[in-house]
């Protein structure tokens, strides 16, 4: 059964991603997580240790929570490969949180044949604290028929899409999903700002559409001229 | 107390070999059962060229040197602040990876209780011909305990 991809034309900026909760974080889950990353500090599997410094007990890595935010974009990219991610983490993770993963489309262009997307993605605890947010940035095809291009050695399709994020100035308040829940724990507020930020995408994606009539090299070599190597 | 004189010391560079067990116990660690992480044929169906893994994976690279020899203090005293990651192509199962990590910057700045010091390290791999796979920087800042 072939895997559904993510596409560039099905993408808009303000769509989120599905939300998605984890098991509380146990000790189980840091033992094996310190063997996999063949990291074993005391601090995070070793409670008499951690007591002993005057923790509550022990921690955990603070890389557990962008693992997750990991598994929150690679299940919705579905085959988008990630070119860059960052995060920060803004609280401790304790065993027995348990983190929900967010996530929306921030961005999005495409130049000389390349597309990327761009994500704000964050975590918060079951007290709807920030834990740790970041954003990624992936590589995806415009659509299957450039996918299919790619994979028979053609040359890619080309539809030049500015970046939408600096066309459209995102709505005020919302500028950073992360920000808000920060300031605000309001899980309410961060939907309500989803549709004043879909009408901008759509308008900018109009443009996108018009020159996909792909034409041939000489056509498309004049469009991105100021691109060009 | 952070080493000052530490800043652009670098490690060797030390091979990391990219197996598949390792990131099928990296992915359940996460407990992330995407098959990308556990099926070659369905890694290659996604675009992959073998078993791909996580992106957080290049935390588990060794890189021939811990953050103690590195900055002079003891990781269990350093609170990871910021990351990032930035990849030339994915890393798959099979990479054979040459890591070397960097102090590129040792600095304090303000806190919220007082200075804090604050160490940043690059870390890169590249395969054995030498082509830049990943870049990675994390930013430490030291935690105090009541050891110290």
């Amino acid at each position: 059964m072939p895997p559904r991809k993510l596409y560039f034309e099905n993408v808009r900026v303000g769509d989120e991603l599905p939300a998605m909760a984890k098991s509380p974080i146990d000790r189980v889950q840091l033992s094996r997580y310190a063997a996999a990353t063949n990291d074993y500090n005391p601090l995070n599997i070793d409670e008499l240790q951690a007591k002993a410094i005057g923790m509550p007990s022990v921690v955990s890595p603070s890389t557990l929570g962008l693992g997750f935010l990991g598994q929150l974009v690679t299940d919705w990219a579905r085959g988008g490969q990630v070119k860059k991610a960052a995060a920060r983490f803004t609280r401790m993770l304790w065993p027995g949180d348990t983190l929900v993963c967010k996530g929306r489309v921030s961005d999005r262009w495409g130049e000389g044949g390349r597309y990327h997307v761009e994500l704000d993605v964050w975590a918060e605890n079951q007290k709807g604290e920030l834990v740790v947010r970041g954003n990624v940035t992936l590589k995806v095809f415009y659509s299957f028929e450039d996918e299919t291009r790619f994979r028979t050695g053609q040359p890619p399709l080309i539809v030049n899409v500015p970046r939408e994020s600096i066309l459209v100035a995102p709505p005020a308040p919302a500028a950073s999903p992360a920000g808000k829940v920060s300031a605000a724990k309001g899980k309410v507020s961060a939907k309500d700002s989803r549709k004043p930020e879909k009408k901008p995408a759509k308008k900018a994606a109009k443009p996108a559409k018009a020159p996909k009539a792909k034409a041939k090299k000489p056509a498309k070599a004049a469009k991105p001229a100021k691109r060009k190597k | 107390m952070l080493d000052r004189a530490a800043v652009g010391r670098t490690t060797p560079p030390t091979l990391n070999e990219v197996e598949r067990g390792a990131i099928r116990r990296f992915a359940e660690a996460l407990g992330d059962y995407n098959p990308i992480y556990f099926d070659a044929e369905y890694a290659r169906a996604s675009g992959f060229s073998n078993v791909a893994a996580p992106p957080s994976f290049p935390i588990s690279f060794a890189a021939g040197s811990d953050l103690r020899e590195l900055v002079g203090v003891p990781a269990r005293n350093l609170l990871l602040g910021e990351v990032s990651f930035e990849y030339e192509r994915a890393i798959v199962a099979g990479d054979r990876l040459l890591v070397t990590s960097r102090v590129a910057e040792i600095s304090d700045r303000p806190g919220p209780a007082g200075r804090v010091e604050v160490a940043v390290i690059e870390d890169e791999g590249r395969d054995e011909e030498g082509q830049m796979v990943f870049r990675a920087r994390r930013s430490y800042v030291v935690r105090l305990t009541r050891e110290s």
